[in-house]
């Protein structure tokens, strides 16, 4: 994958739309930076006109004119703080839809590269991180910077001479805080990753604690973790030492401001430095550092935001995506040809399906066995469309499936996978996935042929009874059968049915038997078998070996012949240690 | 005291009373010394305005002396920050150490506590406790305090250096300030309520996302993208919503006590001007009243924050103390047999919750027989393995050990003398030497490994024994992670060995050579699972099990002349050989 950096422009098509409110916050920035300059002189000119000397006549108009300013401050900032998290949500909002809407559309092949968890941080905590950079990060930045010029002319404007002075605190003052800052860093580094070891750690314990508590490991691990926990606790005190520093110093700056001033005053025994002065220029001083002290937060949303804005726009551009054809089949009838199917992951490997040679008539059911590396699971992700780029033909009604469109794709082929996804809706939902269109006739039908209606029953709140992870309320074989009812509700013409290899408990063994002969009664199929009674109710058994078709024929056929699928029989037989009857 | 704190009974800060008693009140004397730097902090830092006052007058009627104020002031300066950075560490340090311990000990009772606790948690769950929640936790014994201390220290000084100077121009400061702060505890609380269903919005659409990235292939399969799309965005949408709403309270809420600030000031420049007119107030006093209004201000906002931590803490201290207050399995205090016992079983039944799965089972295992079981899927011989094991805990008077009950064993002494290996191994994100021997010398380790038939996978892997397994190292076949799991069990010699179905994953020679090495181990009393019944064979005497009842006990020979299911799968397995 080439490495290529997104900057912040990749961002604007999302601001776009909130182009307007994105710059009327940046328009009110110098509004708040000017009354923010404003206020200490009108204080000052309040003070030194009316109080410590000239007449007390006017000492209302010009406190009332402070007081506007502090009201006007208030008001301006809170609308550009409201604004300002509008635009950003909006933006948030757009770029999550977009995020979702692509990776929805990613090919399954992704997936299987990716885990779930790295995905889930990029529509998660990294756009949330883009967020907080976007309402808090930015335009603030702007607002900063803009206001610390402007305190800094307004200082020189009262008294130049003093501003100089006082100035010249500035350079030892940022060489302290960027010591401080870099000592920071590389403890909160530390301490990053103390926590993470450490979260590592008891994640692990956890689901290990039958092994802990199997070999009376406690002590060991409780050792393990104290040391974790203690590196994790020093590296804490001794970022707090220096962060305790940090402020304590920033905030004792403005004494050493007062000192200086009054020294000044002292020294050179001017007029200058009067209450007003003084009084003007702590504030000033104050609303300089106030923006100094929450920079280093600010960079580092600005970091965090930066690397998520990375990871975003990285996978935004991934472009493993299946393409889908433009032809379409209106009735398919269910005659799946597959002819001369070769295929290899790399092109330097081996061939995984080399010339299968396979058909599944309308009404038939064919039953593909082999060991497992034999190339079942392969056909089955070709069909499934995880992968193209396989030579010779898949064939649904004659049209080569890679040319279907997705719709075509549906109504010709439906797929009962081995891992049953289950959504945390109700089993309504996990049936119809939500399709409104779904004839409603025909989903009764396909709840009653799937044996689905007996979990319905079985449940207290029926098609209303939301299900939770598997295993809490269905069991792993009424999944199976809740999987098979959502692939009939859409009354495909072949149902492809891969059936899941471990074993389910005996009750919902039976029912998905039942329904396995409902469906082979009713239906064209493809079942990648592995179950003795699906194989054996089949009407063709095709047995792949090492990506070829080696063996066609029924049951008894094939166990008559006594080659490659006799001796699977026989070691099916061994594995289950069960006579299972035919 | 405000209304906010007054629906507070004491009750509801039990869990944080608890959490007191027991790990912050051990550390008073750190929390002694940070209240002196407290108090040292605020006090001299009330006295730089003194100075400052002093000073100014000084300049105003141009006497000398100014500079002596000043240096006094650097000096001040310098001290304040030296006592500040110190009240500062004085109490987050302890609050560190209380997390610390705190967190010990969690993770501690976490090691003691019974299956049927973590089949009932989330591991994810867990997970948070041990981590964010007692980070609340430590926010209340670091932060919280501090604050509160400091909340005092500059409400004791800097008001009463207020008071000493004009009582008329305090209340004129206060008015303001009380009054911003009863609007900012209202606002506070429907900024917790909002930050609530804003967490709980997240976690909707976490929960959602999750479903979808991980149904991505079902989705695409029956072509809903937009109905997904179309939940995703409706529960973005109510997240922006709440946020937006929380948002706006806050851009009101939050400057209300600087505005209060720049009001009191305007009041101090009204009442206060008056009086430095009058004469009964200096100038220099008027500016450090000023000062001291930025002064308390500060404290005064994290006050408003005060609760909302005491709230979060309390919450999390309750989680936490949840699992704390845990039952951990109980001990029993008997010693536990040094040769192989015998096991005997009066009526065994078990279920899961609701579901049963061992059905009165009674049969005795002699001392130093080895005992097969078989049986198909879900007739429980993985349930009485647990059982045995205690992983799970039977009922009294159901499982006897050398005639004693088992649940009157010494707990640790039991499993000290069970060499067990369950039917999924779990491997450490570790070496392959800590995996099988947790720190037990390395001859030991090797001849575990040969034991195991490990030797020729070992051999080939990079670090051989050094190898790093699992999530961040190396993925081994699950017939290899067995072969560990095997090793792990073989490394003790002990008289009660469980294996449940641990050649299933192994070819049919290794098979036969790990029977015969467990086999050589004289003196201990074994039970084996197996579907295999070529590893059942020269057992000496086997239970047949079949939905959670014992349907057939008997030697080999004579489970052979009976039908049964055992016939049929001997016969059906013979076909195969």
């Amino acid at each position: 994958m080439k490495a290529q950096s997104w900057s912040w422009a990749s961002l604007w098509p999302f601001m776009r739309a909130d182009a307007g409110w994105f710059a009327l916050a940046l328009g009110l920035t110098p509004v708040i930076a000017a009354i923010g300059v404003a206020q200490p002189m009108l204080l000052k000119q309040a003070l030194d006109r009316h109080v410590t000397g000239g007449s007390a006549e006017g000492l209302g108009r010009d406190a009332g004119l402070y007081l506007a300013a502090v009201l006007a401050a208030f008001a301006v900032e809170a609308v550009y703080t409201v604004v300002t998290a509008v635009a950003s949500e909006n933006t948030i909002l757009r770029l999550r839809h977009a995020l979702v809407k692509h990776v929805l559309g990613l090919s399954q092949r992704f997936f299987e590269k990716q885990p779930t968890g790295q995905i889930m941080s990029r529509a998660t905590s990294d756009i949330d991180a883009l967020n907080e950079a976007l309402a808090a990060g930015s335009i603030s930045l702007v607002l900063d910077v803009i206001t610390m010029l402007g305190v800094l002319g307004g200082m020189f404007w009262l008294d130049a001479k003093l501003a100089l002075v006082l100035l010249l605190l500035g350079p030892p003052i940022a060489g302290v805080i960027e010591l401080a800052r870099r000592r920071m860093r590389a403890l909160f580094a530390e301490i990053r990753d103390s926590l993470a070891a450490l979260n590592a750690f008891v994640a692990e314990r956890i689901a290990g604690i039958e092994v802990i508590q199997l070999f009376g490991l406690e002590a060991r691990t409780r050792s393990r973790f104290d040391d974790l926990n203690d590196r994790y606790r020093r590296a804490n005190v001794m970022n707090n030492v220096w962060d305790a520093s940090l402020y304590a110093f920033i905030d004792g700056v403005a004494s050493v401001a007062v000192a200086l001033m009054l020294y000044w005053g002292a020294e050179h025994a001017t007029d200058a430095i009067t209450v007003g002065l003084v009084v003007a220029f702590l504030d000033y001083i104050e609303r300089l550092f106030r923006p100094l002290r929450e920079l280093s937060g600010k960079i580092t949303f600005l970091q965090r935001a930066a690397a998520a804005l990375e990871k975003i726009f990285g996978l935004l551009a991934v472009t493993d995506r299946i393409t889908p054809g433009d032809s379409s089949v209106e009735k398919p009838s269910g005659h799946l040809v597959i002819r001369d199917l070769s295929f290899r992951y790399r092109p330097d490997g081996p061939d995984i399906l080399d010339g299968v040679n396979l058909e599944v008539r309308p009404g038939e059911v064919v039953a593909v066995v082999g060991r497992t590396g034999a190339g079942k699971s392969t056909l089955v992700r070709l069909l499934s469309r995880v992968h193209d780029g396989y030579q010779g033909h898949i064939e649904v009604d004659g049209v080569e499936l890679s040319r279907l469109t997705p719709e075509s794709v549906r109504r010709a082929v439906g797929f009962v996978r081995q891992e049953v996804q289950l959504f945390r809706d109700t089993l309504s939902f996990n049936i119809t996935l939500g399709d409104e269109k779904l004839d409603p006739a025909r989903l009764a039908a396909a709840i009653a042929q799937s044996g689905a209606d007996r979990i319905v029953s079985r449940l207290p709140l029926g098609l209303d009874q939301p299900l939770r992870e598997r295993g809490a309320d269905v069991s792993a074989g009424e999944a199976q059968i809740i999987s098979l009812a959502r692939t009939l509700a859409r009354d495909p013409a072949i149902v492809i049915l891969d059936e899941a290899t471990a074993s389910v408990d005996p009750a919902s063994e039976k029912l998905l038997q039942e329904a396995i002969d409902r469906l082979f009664a009713n239906r064209t199929c493809l079942v990648i078998a592995h179950r003795l009674s699906t194989i054996t109710r089949a009407h063709r058994i095709v047995v792949l070996d090492a990506g070829r078709v080696v063996e066609v024929g029924t049951h008894a056929e094939l166990v008559a012949l006594d080659g490659a699928y006799g001796r699977l029989y026989r070691e099916g037989q061994a594995a289950t240690g069960t006579q299972q009857t035919a | 005291m405000h209304g906010a704190a007054a629906g507070m009974g004491n009750d509801r800060l039990k869990f944080t009373l608890r959490f007191s008693r027991a790990y912050v009140a051990p550390l008073w004397r750190w929390y002694l010394v940070g209240t002196l730097a407290l108090v040292a902090t605020n006090y001299l830092s009330v006295q730089v305005p003194m100075h400052m006052a002093a000073g100014l007058d000084l300049l105003r009627a141009g006497q000398p002396g100014a500079s002596g104020e000043a240096y006094w002031i650097a000096v001040l300066g310098v001290l304040v920050i030296v006592a500040r950075t110190l009240s500062r560490v004085w109490f987050f340090t302890p609050g560190r150490i209380a997390e610390f311990n705190l967190r010990g000990d969690f993770f501690a009772h976490l090691l003691r506590l019974q299956p049927d606790f973590y089949a009932r948690q989330v591991t994810g769950d867990l997970l948070s406790r041990a981590t964010s929640d007692v980070t609340y936790a430590r926010a209340f014994a670091g932060f919280a305090l501090l604050q509160a201390g400091n909340v005092v220290g500059s409400a004791v000084f800097g008001v009463g250096q207020m008071l000493a100077l004009s009582p008329q121009l305090t209340l004129a400061v206060a008015l303001p300030c009380v009054l911003a702060f009863g609007l900012m505890q209202l606002a506070t609380r429907q900024i917790m309520h909002l930050q609530r269903q804003m967490q709980k919005h997240l976690g909707l659409m976490s929960d959602d996302l999750l479903g979808a990235f991980s149904g991505v292939a079902t989705i695409q399969g029956f072509n809903v993208e937009r109905v997904f799309q179309s939940r995703l965005d409706g529960r973005a949408q109510d997240l922006r919503r709440t946020s937006l709403a929380m948002t706006r309270l806050r851009a009101v809420a939050f400057p209300l006590l600087g505005v209060a600030g720049g009001v009191a000031t305007w009041g101090v420049l009204f009442v206060g001007g008056g009086a430095v007119r009058e004469g009964t107030l200096t100038a220099g006093q008027l500016a450090a009243f000023i000062a001291l209004v930025a002064f308390i201000v500060m404290p005064l906002r994290m006050l408003g924050w005060l609760l909302p931590v005491l709230q979060r803490s309390e919450a999390s201290l309750e989680r936490i103390y949840a699992v704390l207050d845990a039952e951990t399995l109980r001990p029993g205090a008997l010693p536990s047999p040094a040769r192989a016992p015998s096991i005997e079983l009066r009526g065994l039944s078990f279920a899961y919750g609701e579901r049963p799965v061992l059905r009165d089972l009674c049969t005795t295992l002699p001392a130093g027989a080895t005992v097969g079981i078989y049986g198909p899927v879900g007739s429980g011989k993985s349930t009485l393995l647990r059982v045995l094991s205690r992983l799970e805990t039977p009922a009294r008077g159901t499982v006897f050990v050398d005639g004693v009950d088992v649940l009157d064993l010494d707990l640790d002494a039991y499993r000290a003398a069970l060499c067990v290996v369950p039917q999924a191994p779990f491997l450490f994100s570790e070496t392959i030497r800590e995996n099988v021997g947790f720190g037990a010398p390395d001859e030991q380790v090797r001849g575990a490994v040969a034991a195991a038939a490990l030797d020729p996978d070992v051999a080939a892997l990079p670090d051989g024994l050094g190898t790093v397994v699992g999530e961040r190292g190396i993925a081994l076949s699950g017939g290899q992670r067995q072969r560990v799991a095997l090793a792990r069990a073989l490394l003790r010699e002990a008289p009660i060995v469980l294996l449940d179905d641990v050649l299933s994953a192994v070819d049919h020679a290794t098979e036969q050579e790990l029977i015969g090495t467990l086999r050589s181990r004289a003196g201990a009393t074994r039970v084996v699972v197996s579907h295999r019944l070529s590893a059942l064979v020269h057992a000496d005497f086997i239970l047949v099990l079949d939905a959670g009842k014992l349907v057939d006990q008997g030697t080999h020979d004579e489970l052979l002349s009976r039908p049964g299911p055992y016939r049929e799968a001997w016969l059906a397995q013979q076909v195969a050989a």
